[in-house]
């Protein structure tokens, strides 16, 4: 059994209001895996990511990061490790020229300046900004603005990359390149925790899904285990992936043969088609 | 130069995607103002082709000018320092005459009604070379007078030329860099670069809360307006609150511990560019002793 990177063992947070928004989340989170976090407004998704990347500080409960409990001594080393890339770009960024907003985590890290510097550049470059470097961040477009908080984290290198619902407030070319960015991110092995409502999203992109409701994980699996379980879904409040119901009503209706190869973008199903049409 | 210039263009390219209230207008050829002329300045700044100079030679170069213009206190100096930072302003830093002059249009205002008040004296005696009845009252003035008067006026302009040299060609945060290495205290600086930053987030937000209440008829008329902008003022203070927990905690998320640590560019202190402030400097000296 592999040891898991992030451990989060029975959960409770409240806020100050009293409303529990945690309550009692255990999950176990391995290295390289692609995590979508599904559930809707307000069912705690990112109240578990503030709570797992230290910022919030939970009533009950433990998270370990590889095997160390987190307490207040080493909690520097959660906030190094797991990066959270918000959902509103202007609540994230606070310096006034993308080089510096980018600087900012390693700075904190207090790493030596050429280290930053490099960091920065190596940032930049893989986020395909390195032009904007002394740019101020009000003349940026939000796609940019989106850009520049990624390589924020990305220059931390953090082990685990948490993203609050990225696609929220994007163009779809934007998205596109988000999705990229995402697949190019995984296959360097990251670990990557991404909240959504995207469900098609989730479907293409994640190999393990997580569904919050109302303060509790209801379900925890691959997405086409959860999104084939429609009490799930009714709990939730989800949609079916459009993938999904297309290839059903195609084995329904005796189009194709189900072989259980779910296909999970209209490229697959293509792919699919084309094959079993060759063949028979 | 030319790598400068495409630069600049894509700049203004990209510019456009973003929020429209940030920048001038491109249409915008007459001299004169219109909303958001403060930010256009930040906008100037960030495209003047002196930007990369040393922001810390900019900054006390333009100082220093400015010492001189008004300690010299000669009319070819203040004059000299006009023309000289107009050129390195308009020529060397690429900004257009007309959005140069439309910046200076704000502080003249104020000069020429500051200054007249000199020149111009009232008396109930018709007393003076020059003076003008009005009734109960004269108005007078004299040719010392008027001299003085046109004086001043040039030695404001030549301060607030040397100023805007500096402003125009130096953005803000690089301003603040240079003040924290000539040791400002470090919560005076940090919250200026806060501040800046904040800025821009507060007009964003307020422009758009005042055109979603001026699509629902929130300013038809003058009542409305004040209510409407009542709740509008109300409803920053809310969500400036807001924005601030959110901002606290996405710099906790990034290992924020107390002191805002930001990476600057150290932009090279090349010798031809003192070569020549330093001549100048000495050129205005020098015209102050032969005419003085």
């Amino acid at each position: 059994m592999r040891e898991p990177i992030l451990k989060v063992n029975n959960l409770h947070y409240s806020y100050g209001t009293g409303n529990p928004a945690l309550k009692g989340i255990s999950v176990n989170i391995y290295k390289g895996e692609k995590i979508a976090v599904i559930g809707s407004n307000g069912s705690g998704k990112s109240t578990f990511f503030l709570n797992a990347n230290g910022v919030l500080k939970a009533d009950h409960g433990e998270i370990c990061y590889q095997g160390r409990v987190i307490n207040k001594k080493n909690l520097k080393e959660l906030r190094k490790n797991i990066g959270i890339v918000f959902q509103d770009a202007d609540n994230q960024i606070i310096a006034s020229t993308v080089m510096a907003e980018v600087g900012f985590g390693p700075m904190n890290l207090k790493l030596p300046r050429e280290e930053v510097l490099r960091r920065v550049d190596e940032a930049l470059t893989y986020m395909n900004i390195l032009d904007f470097k002394d740019r101020p961040p009000h003349y940026l477009s939000g796609g940019e603005k989106k850009r520049v908080t990624i390589a924020d984290i990305i220059a931390m290198k953090s082990e685990v990359i948490i993203f609050d619902e990225p696609t929220a407030a994007l163009d779809p070319l934007n998205a596109q390149m988000l999705e990229e960015v995402l697949v190019k991110l995984g296959q360097e092995g990251k670990t990557m925790l991404i909240s959504t409502h995207d469900v098609d999203f989730a479907y293409r992109w994640a190999e393990r899904a997580i569904v919050f409701d109302r303060g509790r994980i209801i379900a925890d699996g691959t997405p086409l285990e959860i999104f084939k379980n429609r009490e799930i879904l009714k709990q939730a409040n989800l949609k079916r992936p459009a993938m999904l119901d297309v290839y059903e009503m195609l084995v329904e209706k005796k189009m194709i043969k189900n072989n259980d190869d779910y296909p999970t973008s209209p490229e697959e199903l293509k792919v699919l088609l084309e094959k079993q049409f060759t063949c028979s | 130069m030319e790598n400068s210039s495409a630069k600049r263009l894509c700049f203004a390219r990209t510019n456009e995607k973003s929020n429209n209230s940030h920048y001038p207008n491109k249409h915008h050829h007459q001299i004169g103002h219109k909303h958001g002329e403060g930010s256009a300045i930040d906008y100037y700044a960030y495209a003047s082709k002196i930007r990369g100079w040393n922001p810390s030679f900019k900054v006390v170069f333009s100082v220093l000018t400015l010492l001189l213009c008004i300690v010299l206190n000669n009319p070819l100096v203040s004059l000299a320092v006009i023309v000289s930072m107009a050129y390195l302003t308009v020529i060397k830093g690429g900004l257009p005459l007309r959005a140069y002059l439309s910046v200076l249009l704000i502080p003249i205002t104020f000069i020429i009604l500051g200054t007249v008040a000199i020149g111009i004296d009232f008396s109930s005696q018709p007393i003076g070379p020059f003076n003008f009845s009005l009734g109960s009252g004269y108005l007078y003035t004299s040719v010392a007078k008027l001299k003085e008067m046109v004086f001043l006026m040039l030695k404001v302009f030549g301060a607030i030329s040397a100023m805007f040299m500096m402003t125009l060609s130096t953005p803000s945060s690089e301003i603040i860099e240079v003040l924290r290495k000539a040791h400002v205290p470090k919560l005076i600086i940090e919250l200026m670069n806060l501040i800046y930053r904040y800025i821009f987030i507060l007009l964003d937000v307020f422009n758009t809360m005042r055109n979603s209440a001026d699509s629902r008829q929130g300013y038809c008329d003058f009542k409305t307006s004040c209510v409407t902008f009542g709740s509008v003022a109300s409803n920053m203070l809310v969500l400036s609150l807001k924005k601030a927990n959110a901002y606290y905690t996405a710099m906790e998320a990034r290992g924020y511990e107390g002191e805002l640590l930001f990476l600057e560019d150290e932009k090279p202190f090349q010798i031809n560019q003192v070569i020549y402030p330093v001549g100048f400097i000495f050129f205005l000296l020098l015209l102050w002793y032969i005419t003085k």
